[in-house]
């Protein structure tokens, strides 16, 4: 087993539950920095993790979101707004151009070393308790945004062969950045496969899951945990995440249509269940008070499933409050499993 | 051949996205003629490019929506229904513009300011098109100021906002009350993943959709 399984069990058996909401955003407003500076500078960005780790103590952390990182390193076309995440907007690419990507070697590129090294400075730094995570763009939303996301859906039933060597080709990539990553210090690696949402679960099979299978191949004997993370409604595609070889599965709100426990009826035991508190429903807008009485309604609807980790559906927002992410790790910390 | 059979193959090829002799796709009708090659077969027998509309191509959009809805086909399929939907609209455009066939109306959208999330706008769109309205597409990241523009040419349309972003659903606000304000007559409806039925009584919207075929069946409602 390893570490996060052994923890979620462990934690199961005294009655207790692992929390890591899916936060970094917020945390701007605790070092007083913008989402700009913080994805262009590693000491900025590591110390708004630090400060969130001070301030919520989470049992998992993860840097800031960004799924411009691996495209960029690519050399795709990126923008940056100074407050909301950097962007790969839809431009020309042409199959033949892979052949050039290919030469790119992404371990030079400025910003993809900064993440792996405020991913160093995490380990190096941050409690040994609190367990360090990186977010990878997964193979199929790393050839849409190299494509544009609309062409690679298309592609997916057009264009099978051009859209598979793309896949194949992101895969690689992303095999290359997860062993800087792992080798800086990370423990569990989220893949984060948000465009796939939209396939069938067999398209689904074959340009995300069958290559995550590969990833995890990589790892199986080691300690680190892969993580599957896909947003959006994929009640039609969680038996292809949990049966792709990841040792979990991160999923998004009941308000996009995940049935959490409906989830853990289906899958493996083997794989632990990660999410999945709506992260623009209540914690944005709502009171502490309606965000306690959230978590401990989801938290009671998992009781019977000792492989649960309480998280956020996705990502949160930058205006979250602090008082409501508070609220959501006191009442998961407090939380006992009757 | 018998215009029924030939309607029938117009719709056959739609709904499961056979674009045209060449295309790949679906595998089982490799190497067959697609919507392309039967609709220009059909005009040449002489059926009518509005009976070619309401007969195969609205019929096929129809069944499309609905099996999208129900998650029986997912985003790549509906966007090769809906190009196999245009190669057919192609031969059919002469006529819409000669105002010999008449569409039900004008359907104005776009996704708005500050936001570059376009596949379900497009879906929307050509869904919408297929429904037999005429389809003006303005594009991401829309400002009032371009929407009332448009609103300004075509006063008789009805307008779409498109929002993905929870960030930018206060510019869907502001787009929404701009335009009410000037033209409160014009029917609006909005939709995309984080807006709900509440939001748009909120920004006095008149209509929210889930998805393309509640828009079209919003649509049709306004001229039933
Ligand atoms: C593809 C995608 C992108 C692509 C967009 C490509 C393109 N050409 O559209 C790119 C890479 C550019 C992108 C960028 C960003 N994205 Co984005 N993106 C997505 C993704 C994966 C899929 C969206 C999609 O196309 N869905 C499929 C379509 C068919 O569904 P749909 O849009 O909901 O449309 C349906 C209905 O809503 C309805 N509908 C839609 N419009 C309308 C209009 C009317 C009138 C009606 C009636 C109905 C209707 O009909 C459609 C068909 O059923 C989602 C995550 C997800 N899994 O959903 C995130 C997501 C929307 N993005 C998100 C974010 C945060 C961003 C970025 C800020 C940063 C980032 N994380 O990359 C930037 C912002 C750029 C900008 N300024 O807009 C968040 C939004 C969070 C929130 N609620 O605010 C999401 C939810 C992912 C996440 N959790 O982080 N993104």
């Amino acid at each position: 087993m390893k570490p996060l399984q052994q923890l979620t069990t462990e934690a199961y058996r005294q009655k207790r539950r692992l929390v890591s909401p899916l936060m970094g955003f917020p945390g701007l407003s605790l070092t007083h920095s913008t989402i700009k500076l913080a994805q262009q500078n590693v000491d900025e960005h590591f110390k708004v993790l630090k400060a969130l780790a001070e301030r919520f103590h989470p049992d998992l952390i993860f840097p800031l979101m960004d799924l411009s990182v691996e495209a960029n390193a690519l050399g795709r076309y990126t923008v940056f707004p100074c407050r909301e995440s950097a962007t790969v907007p839809k431009d020309d690419f042409n199959i033949e151009d892979l052949e050039l990507l290919r030469n790119i070697n992404i371990a030079f590129d400025t910003r993809l070393r900064g993440v792996v090294e405020t991913v160093r400075l995490m380990s190096k730094k941050l409690p040994a308790d609190i367990m360090k995570g990186a977010y990878v763009t997964g193979p199929y939303s790393l050839a849409a945004l190299i494509m544009g996301a609309e062409d690679a859906a298309m592609a997916a039933v057009m264009d099978t062969d051009k859209l598979n060597k793309l896949c194949n080709f992101a895969k690689e990539k992303i095999q290359q950045y997860i062993r800087l990553l792992v080798d800086a210090g990370a423990e569990a690696v989220c893949l984060l496969e948000p465009t796939a949402v939209m396939l069938s679960p067999e398209d689904f099979e074959q340009y995300s899951a069958a290559f995550i299978r590969e990833i995890c191949n990589e790892y199986k004997n080691s300690d680190i945990a892969i993580i599957y993370h896909t947003c959006g409604n994929t009640m039609h595609l969680v038996e292809k995440m949990a049966g792709s070889g990841v040792d979990a599965v991160s999923l998004d709100s009941p308000e996009a249509g995940v049935d959490l426990p409906g989830v853990a009826d289906i899958i493996s035991s083997d794989v632990v269940i990660i999410g999945n508190i709506n992260p623009t429903g209540t914690i944005l807008s709502g009171t502490s008070d309606m965000v306690r009485e959230e978590v401990s309604s989801l938290l009671r609807s998992m009781d019977s499933y000792p492989n649960f980790v309480l998280s956020t559906g996705c990502d949160l927002p930058e205006d979250v409050p602090l008082e409501n992410i508070a609220a959501f790790m006191q009442t998961g910390r407090e939380y006992r499993i009757s | 051949m018998e215009k029924e059979e030939l309607l029938q193959k117009i719709l056959h090829c739609v709904e499961n996205g056979k674009v045209n002799n060449a295309a790949p796709y679906p595998p089982n009708m490799k190497g067959k003629d697609g919507a392309d090659e039967w609709t220009k077969k059909a005009l040449e027998e002489g059926i009518g490019p509005d009976e070619i509309l309401s007969e195969a191509l609205i019929k096929a959009m129809d069944v499309v929506g609905k099996k999208f809805s129900e998650k029986k086909i997912f985003v790549p399929q509906m966007l090769i229904s809906a190009k196999a939907m245009n190669a057919a609209m192609e031969h059919l455009k002469p006529y819409f513009q000669s105002g010999a066939v008449k569409k039900k109306g004008l359907f104005i959208i776009g996704t708005v300011a500050g936001d570059l999330h376009d596949i379900g706008k497009n879906l929307v769109g050509m869904i919408v098109e297929g429904a037999g309205w005429e389809v003006l597409d303005l594009g991401v990241d829309v400002n009032s100021r371009k929407f009332l523009d448009a609103i300004g040419s075509h006063k008789d349309a009805v307008v779409g906002l498109s929002a993905l972003l929870t960030t930018t659903m206060a510019n869907m606000k502001t787009i929404a009350q701009d335009i009410k304000q000037q033209y409160p007559e014009v029917p609006l409806i909005i939709g995309g993943a984080p807006v709900n039925e509440n939001f748009k009584t909120e920004i006095g919207a008149d209509g929210y959709a889930p998805d393309p075929q509640g828009a079209v069946s919003y649509l049709n409602s306004l001229i039933a």
